[in-house]
C-alpha cells in the first residue's frame, strides 16, 4: 500500500525541463513550433499566452492537453562516474475554455501548470546535504476576457489564482553514535494571485498573406508558505532542541514575470495550403528568484538562506506550420533559452543550462469541430558548474524528451 | 490515438539518444601497491570513539574508510581485515537530551550502552589471523619497540599481560590493554617464555603500503593526567618506570625508525602522520576558567600546582586548561575557594601545557626527520587539527 501510493505521488509530479522552473507545454501546438504562440494566437492557447488574441476564436472551444516529460539526469563529479537523478515522470495538464459571447466580447477560463520542478535522487548520494527530493507543482486558473476594439487590434486580460506545492528533502550533516545522518523534510504550500495581459492586432489579412503581432505581460506571483512543516530525524539527542522533531517554517517561493512580443506570418499557397513562421520572444524576470529562504518558528533552529540569484533571460522561439488541404498540419521549430543560472550558482536537481531545442509537432482538423494536435521535443544538454555554497561541481548531462498531445472541441 | 502516444513513447525511451550516462573516468593506482594496506596507530587507528571500541566505530575506522578507497582503484586488494567487533564492544558512553538537559550516559549507567556479551573474550580466538588495522587503543610508540630486555618485558606486561602480579604493569587476570587481544604478544621473559613485539607484527604484515599514525599517547597520558606522573621501581630488577611521562625524543626517534625500518625492509610504501596538538581537544577546552567563574558564580577559581609537600594552591588564569573529568568536582563546589581548590590531576597547568606542547613539536620533528630518511611523505595532522579548533561551519 506504501508503495502504491509513492507511487500515485510520484507519478503525479512534473518535472521542468527547460527554462528554470517554468513549464512551457501549456499548448501542444505552440510546442509543435518552439514554443512560439503570442503573435500567432489562432486557438484557445491564447488564454494563456496571448488573451488579447482569444477575439480570433469562433463559437464555444474546449481544449484538454496532457503532456508527458521523460528526464534523465545524469552528473559525473570527482568521486563518481554517474550519479543519476531518480527523478520521475511529469504529467503536466492544460486545459482552455474560450467562448464568443458577443460580436466583441470574448469570455475564457484556463487550467494549467505552469511552474513545476521534480529531482529525485538515492538515498546516500554524494549530494544529499545538498537535496535529496525536491518537488513545486503549480496550478493556475485564469478566468480571462478579451475585447475587440476593431478587426485590426483587440486586448484581452486574465485574473490568475495559482495554488503552489512545495516539498524538499535532505540529509542533514550530523549523526550521532549511530551512523544514521539526520534528515531534514520540509513541505509547504500556498495561493497568490497575479495578472496576464496582452494586445494582438492583425495587420494584413488578405487572399495572400496574414501578417499578426502579439504582446503579452505575465505578472510576477510570490507563493507564502504560511504553514509550512518542518520534520527533523536522526538528529543527535545533543542537538534535538536545534533540530526538533517538527517544527513550523515560513517561506516565499517567487514565480517570474513573462514579458512576450511575438508575430506570425502567414503565406497562403493556395485556397486550401499554407505555410506559416512564427517568432516569440520571452524576457523572463528570473532575478525575482534571488534567494530561497526559510525561517523556522523554533528558536533554535538556524533560518536557512540559499543565495539563487538567477537572472532575467531571454528566450526565442520560432518555427513553421504547413497546412495541408486544412486538414493536416506540419510543425516544426525550436527555441534558443539562456539559462537564468550563473555559475557558481548550479545546484544538482535543476541543472538548467542554455540550449537550443528542436521540436516538431503534427496536428488533423476533423470537420469544423474536432482536431487533436501531438508534439514532440528533445532536449539534450550538458554543463559543467558549481554550487559554491555547497563545494560541489559537477559534469551534467540532461535529456528529456517531452511528449504532448492535445484535443480541440468546438461548438 | 492513446495507443499512438504509447507507441511513441516507447521508441523514444527506448532509443540511443535517450543515454545519459557519461564515460567511465579511468582511476588509476599510480606507482601505488595496495595488495596489502597495513594500518599502525592508536584508538584513533582502531575506531575508538565514545569511550569505547564498538561495532559502528570499528567500521568507521579512517584505515577501514581508506581501504575502502584503495579498493576502487585496486580492485585486486587482498581482503582488508579488522579484528571483528559485535554490537557494544567495549561499550560506550552517549548523549541523552532529558528534561531540557542534555546527559552523558555512560556505559555503567542505567539506560547505558553496556559491554557486548562476546567482548570478555574479543579478539582472543582471533590471533592467528593476519589483520590489517592494527590499531591499539591506548599504545605509546615506547610500547611498539623495545630497546632493551627491561623494555621488553614491560612492553609485554602492559600490552599482553602474564599471570605475575606486578603493580600498574602486569595483572594477574586480564591483559595488561584488553584493546590489544587480538595480537599475540607471546609469554613474559619473567617466566622464561619469549615474547612477540608489536614491531614484530609489522615485520610479518607483508605490508605493501602503510600508514603510521602513533605518537598520539606518548604525549596524550600525561596531558589526560593533568600532567601528574608516578615514578615506581619495578620488582625483579625491571628498573624505574614513569607512568603518564611525556617520552623521551630520542628514544622516541630510535623506536620510530625502527618502525620505518620494518616497513621499509618489506619493501612498503606509505605515509607517516604527525601527532595532534592534545591540548585543543574539547578534553580540556570544555571548561574554561572563565567559564567556571560565570556558571558557578566565582570571582576567582583555584586550583593545585604539584602534588604533595611541594605543591601550591593559587588562583587560575586562563592559561591552566580545566580537564572535562573534573565536573563532578565543580559541581560539588570544589575551585571555589582557596581552602577547597581543583585537585592537580583535574588541572592541566600552563607550564605543563606549554610541557605537552613543545614535547609534541619536538616528537613531530622526529617523525618528520625520520620519515624524512625513508622518502616517506607526512601528513600533517598536527596542523589540520589546528583548523578545528576554533570549529567548522557548513552552509546550512
Amino acid at each position: 500500500m506504501k508503495k502504491l501510493l509513492s507511487i500515485i505521488i510520484l507519478a503525479g509530479s512534473v518535472s521542468g525541463f527547460a527554462g528554470g522552473f517554468q513549464l512551457n507545454v501549456q499548448s501542444t501546438r505552440s510546442l509543435g513550433m518552439g514554443g512560439a504562440y503570442a503573435g500567432f494566437g489562432r486557438g484557445t492557447e491564447s488564454i494563456f499566452f496571448n488573451p488579447g488574441a482569444m477575439c480570433n476564436l469562433k463559437g464555444h472551444n474546449f481544449t484538454l492537453g496532457g503532456t508527458l516529460i521523460l528526464p534523465l539526469v545524469s552528473l559525473q563529479t570527482d568521486a563518481y562516474d554517474n550519479i543519476n537523478q531518480t527523478s520521475p515522470m511529469g504529467t503536466p495538464i492544460h486545459f482552455y475554455y474560450g467562448g464568443q459571447i458577443t460580436d466583441n466580447l470574448f469570455l475564457g477560463l484556463g487550467i494549467n501548470n505552469q511552474f513545476g520542478s521534480s529531482s529525485s535522487f538515492e538515498e546516500d548520494w554524494q549530494g544529499r546535504f545538498i537535496v535529496q527530493n525536491i518537488s513545486l507543482k503549480t496550478f493556475s486558473y485564469q478566468p480571462t476576457i478579451a475585447y475587440k476594439i476593431h478587426d485590426y487590434i483587440s486586448v484581452g486580460a486574465g485574473f490568475v489564482i495559482t495554488t503552489g506545492k512545495f516539498a524538499y528533502e535532505k540529509a542533514v550533516p550530523l549523526t550521532g553514535t549511530s551512523t544514521d545522518e539526520g534528515k531534514a523534510a520540509l513541505s509547504g504550500s500556498g495561493v497568490t494571485f497575479g495578472f496576464n495581459a496582452g494586445l494582438f492586432s492583425t495587420l494584413i489579412d488578405n487572399d495572400k498573406m496574414k501578417l499578426t503581432l502579439g504582446a503579452d505581460y505575465r505578472s510576477g506571483q510570490t507563493i507564502n508558505l504560511e504553514n509550512g512543516v518542518a520534520n527533523f530525524s536522526d538528529i543527535p539527542v545533543s542537538l534535538q532542541g536545534t533540530f526538533p522533531a517538527e517544527t513550523k517554517f515560513t517561506g516565499k517561493l517567487n514565480l517570474p514575470s513573462v514579458i512576450t512580443a511575438g508575430f506570425a506570418y502567414e503565406f497562403k499557397i493556395n485556397e486550401k495550403n499554407s505555410i506559416t513562421a512564427v517568432y516569440d520572444f520571452n524576457y523572463t524576470g528570473w532575478s525575482s528568484y534571488d534567494t530561497l529562504a526559510f525561517d523556522f518558528e523554533n528558536a533554535d533552529t538556524p533560518d536557512s538562506k540559499t543565495t539563487k540569484a538567477w537572472v532575467n533571460t531571454p528566450t526565442h522561439r520560432f518555427g513553421i506550420e504547413y497546412a495541408l488541404n486544412e486538414m493536416f498540419y506540419f510543425r516544426a521549430g525550436g527555441y534558443f533559452d539562456v539559462t537564468p543560472i550563473q555559475d557558481g550558482f548550479v545546484s544538482p536537481e535543476l541543472p538548467d543550462a542554455t540550449q537550443f531545442v528542436p521540436t516538431i509537432g503534427f496536428g488533423m482538423q476533423i470537420g469544423e469541430n474536432f482536431a487533436f494536435d501531438l508534439s514532440w521535443l528533445h532536449q539534450d544538454v550538458t554543463r559543467t558548474a558549481s554550487l559554491d555554497d555547497a563545494g560541489f561541481t559537477a559534469n551534467y548531462h540532461r535529456i528529456a524528451d517531452v511528449i504532448s498531445f492535445s484535443t480541440t472541441i468546438k461548438f | 490515438m492513446k495507443n499512438y502516444l504509447l507507441i511513441l513513447g516507447i521508441v523514444v525511451i527506448s532509443s540511443s539518444c535517450r543515454k545519459v550516462e557519461f564515460e567511465e573516468v579511468e582511476r588509476t593506482y599510480g606507482d601505488a601497491d595496495f595488495s596489502t594496506y597495513i594500518a599502525v596507530g592508536n584508538s584513533l587507528t582502531q575506531g575508538y570513539q565514545d569511550g569505547g571500541v564498538y561495532e559502528e566505530g570499528q567500521k568507521n575506522s579512517y584505515p577501514a574508510i581508506i581501504a575502502g578507497q584503495m579498493e576502487l582503484v585496486f580492485p585486486d586488494m587482498n581482503t582488508w581485515r579488522q579484528p571483528t567487533i559485535y554490537g557494544n564492544g567495549s561499550g560506550y558512553m552517549h548523549l541523552e537530551y532529558i528534561n531540557g538537559e542534555i546527559e552523558v550516559i555512560s556505559a555503567g549507567d542505567v539506560g547505558g550502552y553496556t559491554e557486548d556479551g562476546s567482548w570478555s573474550s574479543w579478539g582472543t580466538s582471533e590471533q592467528g589471523i593476519k589483520f590489517n588495522n592494527l590499531g591499539i587503543s591506548g599504545i605509546t610508540l615506547m610500547q611498539c619497540v623495545a630497546l632493551d630486555d627491561n623494555e621488553k618485558t614491560i612492553n609485554n606486561g602492559i600490552l599482553g599481560g602474564v599471570s605475575i602480579n606486578i603493580p600498574f604493569v602486569i595483572d594477574t587476570t586480564i591483559p595488561g590493554n584488553p584493546f590489544a587481544r587480538f595480537m599475540d604478544f607471546g609469554g613474559s621473559p619473567l617466566l622464561g617464555q619469549t615474547p612477540i613485539q608489536y614491531i614484530d607484527h609489522i615485520k610479518q604484515s607483508n605490508a605493501t603500503f602503510f600508514t603510521s599514525w602513533l605518537g598520539d599517547n606518548d604525549v596524550l597520558g600525561y596531558a589526560t593526567s593533568g600532567g601528574v606522573t608516578t615514578a615506581i621501581n619495578l620488582p625483579f630488577g625491571l628498573g624505574d618506570f614513569e607512568f603518564n611521562a611525556l617520552s623521551d625524543p630520542t628514544k622516541f626517534r630510535m623506536k620510530y625508525d625502527s618502525v620505518l625500518t620494518a616497513f621499509n625492509s618489506l619493501g612498503a610504501q606509505g605515509v607517516c602522520a604527525t601527532i595532534p596538538d592534545v591540548t585543543v581537544i574539547p578534553y580540556f577546552n570544555t571548561f574554561t576558567v572563565e567559564s567556571i567563574m560565570e556558571d558557578m558564580s566565582y570571582t576567582e577559581v583555584w586550583i593545585t600546582e604539584g602534588v604533595g609537600t611541594g605543591s601550591i594552591v593559587r588562583v587560575a588564569t586562563s592559561a591552566d586548561l580545566i580537564l572535562l573529568t573534573a565536573a563532578d568536582d565543580i559541581e560539588a563546589g570544589m575551585g571555589g575557594t582557596e581552602a577547597n581548590p581543583l585537585t592537580d590531576g583535574y588541572v592541566l597547568d600552563d607550564v605543563e601545557v606549554a610541557n605537552v606542547q613543545s614535547r609534541t613539536i619536538q616528537l613531530n620533528n622526529e617523525i618528520k626527520a625520520s620519515a624524512a630518511m625513508f622518502n616517506y611523505p607526512i601528513v600533517d595532522m598536527h596542523g589540520f587539527l589546528e583548523t578545528l579548533k576554533p570549529g567548522v561551519s557548513f552552509e546550512e
